[in-house]
């Protein structure tokens, strides 16, 4: 009896202590090898990334998860989603135990400058915005004088606050509420004038409305929070996420979706020099393919399984979601709309 | 000569009547009446509107979300959807059947050692093994289970594990703390125990899963490596362990000195004073504090989402996050409180009938 007890003590215990496996080689061998590419997540943010009712992630953050599964193993699917919170997943990625994040993360300098994380690629141009009541009958945050501000404690939205109304010589009241539910309690409740935070945190926001329609976003964006991939260091991960990025675009530049790229690979003769160079047989993306060792169809599996930029945005964010976010004209858009993305030439 | 027993005559027996009964408990003088009358009409306010949100207003599991947004009740269709995701977060969905089955081990294992009498030593040959069987379903890698990290492991398997596996590892440490603190034969056992003691009870939960989760991981030995949620699920056991061993002192304090003194006379070596004749009786004085601890200790497990693991509550917010549901919380949390109410009812049951049987 007591021999069975030690027994079941010991496996329990071992079961409890999972001892690291030590990665050899690069990072990139390391995907192949154990065929999934650990991508880390924002566990709740609703529009980015969101267990759906199956449990598996949804939103605009974690398609690039999948654009890297279908560019390094052929397969979206074989990208290993996993939501974790901010803090953790910088130090599970420094602690070489996932290999890149998707979850807004925005790139500032002194991040950057971390050894243990490579800022790849923005996927996203976010800023701080402001939210009012329709009723309150502002068109702009220059009408701001003397309002009552809703705002997080302790985060960079009070110092941004604090900058923009000091700049310009206004008064402002905050009301400092750290817990996000009891926030847009007060804003909803009349509590405060404005509502401060991300544009796109506002866009999920006003969604929580009792009426969403009263509620509108102010035209100025008071800061820049680009949004951007992050990989652990390695070369050649690198560049296959800032390229898999640059296919997205490129093939948003030229038209081609999920939808149609069939057709227009088994027309490939027909198309313009630039298309053949991003589907063709012997082209620029099968001589990358070759130098980065993946397959090499890899463009071809990026458009087929998660479409081009504008596709994904419209998918998660755009004007048949609930967050109806206006993309025309905003950095997000193309450079030839406008926008900030641009698209780098892949030949 | 009256040779008839005496007869007593018995007062008479008040016939019973509902304006008499009412009469006596519930309008015995103004301020009672008052009581009556407004928790009356507060019911008569609350039940109808819970009713007609729960059923009349409600938009039965057959519906759609279509339906739910000109519905003015409940949105059944929501948790028809979501109670997976809600009961095992992102625990891959084909293999979620071994998270319900470790659930279910766990809760069998609860039930089997509350409905049971058993030896110590069975217990926890019981804890040990339904420990082992749950981790290893959970954890996968052997069998030709397919293994799933710690992180994708959600709401009710890993409630359970903190809740039950935490508070079931700190009562025998409660035990030997209180015990330590007890006595006065060993000096520096009993400062190291009242130390322990009074550090934990000092510092807040919040404090100790941080240390648990910051700490813990650098004193692990060389090549160790400790998931966050072990190190939690430790970090819980040593904070609930401290109180429960209060509790149990509190016990030992009542019993008269008599009883030491007699089971030292019957020559019994430590063990067996404590095992036989001190612990059965200071367990018993000790119950409803003790009770009290491991409910407060079941609820309280839901902070750990401070730390980034998703429990029950967590899941249930994730839930409604989904774009498409955004407007269903009361649900959501619906559901998680009718699972607090059911099992903490349980608990608390199974507390009063110990206390009746002993």
């Amino acid at each position: 009896m007591r021999r069975v007890v030690v027994l079941v003590l010991v496996a329990f215990v071992l079961s409890f202590a999972s001892a690291t496996l030590v990665m050899a080689g690069s990072v990139l061998d390391e995907i192949k090898s154990s065929e999934k590419i650990i991508c880390l997540v924002n566990p709740n943010s609703p529009g980015f990334s969101t267990p759906d009712s199956k449990g598996v992630f949804q939103g605009f953050n974690t398609d690039f998860c999948r654009m890297a599964g279908a560019a390094i193993l052929g397969d979206a699917g074989k990208a290993d989603i996993r939501g974790i919170g901010f803090s953790d997943s910088m130090k599970t990625l420094v602690a070489r135990k996932a290999h890149m994040a998707s979850r807004s993360i925005t790139n500032t300098g002194t991040r950057d400058a971390d050894p243990g994380l490579a800022f790849v690629v923005t996927t996203f141009y976010d800023g701080q915005g402001f939210m009012v009541a329709n009723d309150l009958g502002v068109k702009s945050a220059t009408e701001l004088n003397g309002a009552t501000v809703c705002a997080e404690e302790g985060s960079t939205t009070l110092l941004n606050i604090a900058d923009w109304f000091g700049n310009r010589k206004m008064t402002y009241k905050v009301e400092n509420i750290g817990d996000k539910t009891a926030r847009l309690q007060a804003f909803y409740a009349g509590k405060c004038d404005v509502l401060a935070s991300d544009y796109t945190a506002l866009l999920s926001d006003r969604q929580l409305a009792p009426n969403p329609a009263g509620y509108s976003i102010l035209p100025e964006i008071i800061s820049n929070e680009p949004l951007t991939l992050v990989a652990q260091p390695d070369q050649d991960l690198e560049a296959i996420l800032f390229w898999g990025f640059q296919v997205m675009l490129t093939a948003e530049k030229y038209g081609i979706t999920s939808q149609n790229v069939d057709s227009i690979v088994k027309d490939l003769s027909n198309q313009p020099k630039s298309v053949k160079r991003l589907l063709g047989e012997k082209s620029a993306v099968g001589d990358m393919a070759e130098k980065l060792q993946i397959p090499s169809g890899w463009a071809y599996n990026i458009i087929k399984q998660v479409g081009n930029y504008g596709e994904v945005f419209e998918r998660h964010l755009g004007e048949n979601t609930a967050f109806k976010l206006e993309r025309k004209g905003t950095p997000n858009d193309l450079s030839s709309r406008g926008g900030l993305m641009y698209a780098y030439p892949i030949r | 000569m009256n040779t008839d027993k005496p007869h007593t005559v018995m007062p008479p027996k008040p016939s019973f009547s509902v304006t008499n009964w009412a009469r006596i408990n519930l309008f015995s003088n103004f301020f009672n009446s008052v009581v009556t009358i407004s928790v009356v009409l507060f019911l008569l306010w609350i039940v109808p509107a819970v009713f007609s949100w729960m059923f009349i207003n409600a938009v039965g599991f057959g519906g759609d979300e279509a339906l739910c947004r000109s519905a003015e009740g409940a949105c059944w269709p929501f948790m028809r959807e979501k109670a997976r995701l809600i009961l095992f977060g992102t625990y891959p969905y084909d293999e979620q059947w071994r998270a319900a089955l470790a659930s279910l081990i766990v809760i069998g294992l609860v039930a089997i050692l509350m409905l049971k009498r058993l030896s110590v030593r069975m217990m926890i040959l019981l804890w040990v093994g339904g420990g082992a069987l749950f981790v290893g379903l959970m954890l996968g890698n052997v069998m030709g289970l397919p293994a799933v990290q710690t992180v994708q492991w959600n709401g009710l398997p890993v409630f359970l594990l903190l809740a039950v596996f935490s508070l079931a590892a700190a009562f025998p440490l409660g035990v030997v703390l209180a015990l330590a603190r007890f006595q006065n034969q060993h000096l520096l056992l009993r400062s190291l125990a009242t130390g322990y003691i009074e550090l934990i009870r000092g510092v807040p939960l919040l404090t100790v899963l941080f240390m648990g989760l910051f700490i813990l991981p650098m004193i692990m030995p060389q090549g160790f490596f400790i998931e966050p949620l072990f190190a939690i699920l430790i970090a819980l056991m040593l904070f609930h362990a401290a109180y429960i061993a209060e509790d149990i002192r509190g016990g030992l304090q009542v019993l008269p000195r008599g009883q030491f003194e007699a089971a030292d006379s019957l020559g019994l070596k430590y063990r067996y004073q404590v095992l036989l004749v001190i612990l059965p009786q200071a367990l018993k004085k000790a119950l409803p504090a003790i009770f009290n601890t491991l409910i407060g200790g079941y609820k309280d497990t839901s902070l750990v989402v401070i730390v980034g693991i998703h429990d029950m509550l967590s899941t249930a917010k994730m839930a409604y996050s989904d774009p498409g549901w955004q407007k269903y919380g009361l649900e959501a949390y619906f559901f998680v409180g009718l699972w607090y109410f059911i099992s903490c009812w349980c608990l608390s049951a199974y507390g009063r009938r110990l206390e009746r049987a002993v």
